[in-house]
């Protein structure tokens, strides 16, 4: 039997669940994921920039970093016009995720801007 | 998706010249021998305008949510894998004559 790959297909995924079978399609939640990916490493990077030019140091940063954060997670729920469940299969996806990778991006982009403006 | 790109590039430039702006406020600053302690309040509007300018571009430009469940209205169509496995080349178009021997005949 020859294997499918599921990278362009409308696949569906079912849980053996007895009392409901949430099925989705498991092409347009990658896409999902995709979007907040995006969205969130580009709000990081800015929000980097931000840190760096208002000249905060240490706590300060990671304040704005949380800051910049809730508001993209506002931002996304808003976009996906606050019914979550209709893209996504749970909400800590909107949430949480790429909230880590987001901190590497907006350190890095913070100490650039840092040094740009008041270093150089 | 082009005027978020737009609209993108418009607050990265924004924040770039708010940038700017903080290091002539910091030159400024070392001969009049005073301490940083924050950017001017232009430069902080200015960098208010310019954050909510990415912030409409980060939302608008990777591309919209698309619906999950299989029986939405924009999932109604649904397509088989494009693949090989479903591919067959053994039908009735070889009845056709060939396409060169069309175009020899002209």
């Amino acid at each position: 039997m020859a294997g499918h790959s599921d990278s362009n297909s409308s696949e569906k995924k079912s849980s053996e669940a007895m009392n409901d079978v949430p099925t989705f399609s498991a092409e347009n939640l990658q896409n999902n994921m995709k979007v907040i990916y995006y969205s969130r490493t580009f709000m990081s990077i800015i929000g980097g920039v931000l840190a760096g030019i208002l000249g905060f140091t240490g706590f300060m940063g990671f304040v704005l970093y949380f800051l910049v954060m809730a508001i993209t997670s506002i931002g996304l729920i808003a976009k996906a016009k606050f019914s979550v469940h209709a893209y996504f299969d749970s909400w800590n996806r909107i949430i949480l995720d790429g909230f880590m990778g987001g901190l590497m991006s907006f350190v890095l982009f913070w100490t650039f801007a840092y040094d740009i403006v008041h270093i150089f | 998706m082009g005027l978020g790109v737009i609209i993108g590039v418009f607050g990265v430039l924004i924040l770039s010249h708010a940038a700017y702006s903080t290091i002539q406020y910091r030159g400024l600053l070392k001969i009049m021998e005073e301490e940083f302690s924050g950017p001017p309040m232009n430069v902080v509007l200015e960098l208010l305008l310019g954050f909510v300018f990415c912030i409409w571009a980060a939302l608008t430009v990777p591309g919209k949510f698309l619906s999950i469940h299989p029986d939405s209205e924009e999932n109604r169509i649904v397509s088989l894998s494009a693949n090989l496995d479903f591919m067959i080349f053994n039908h009735r178009a070889k009845a056709f004559p060939l396409e060169i021997d069309m175009k020899l005949k002209h």
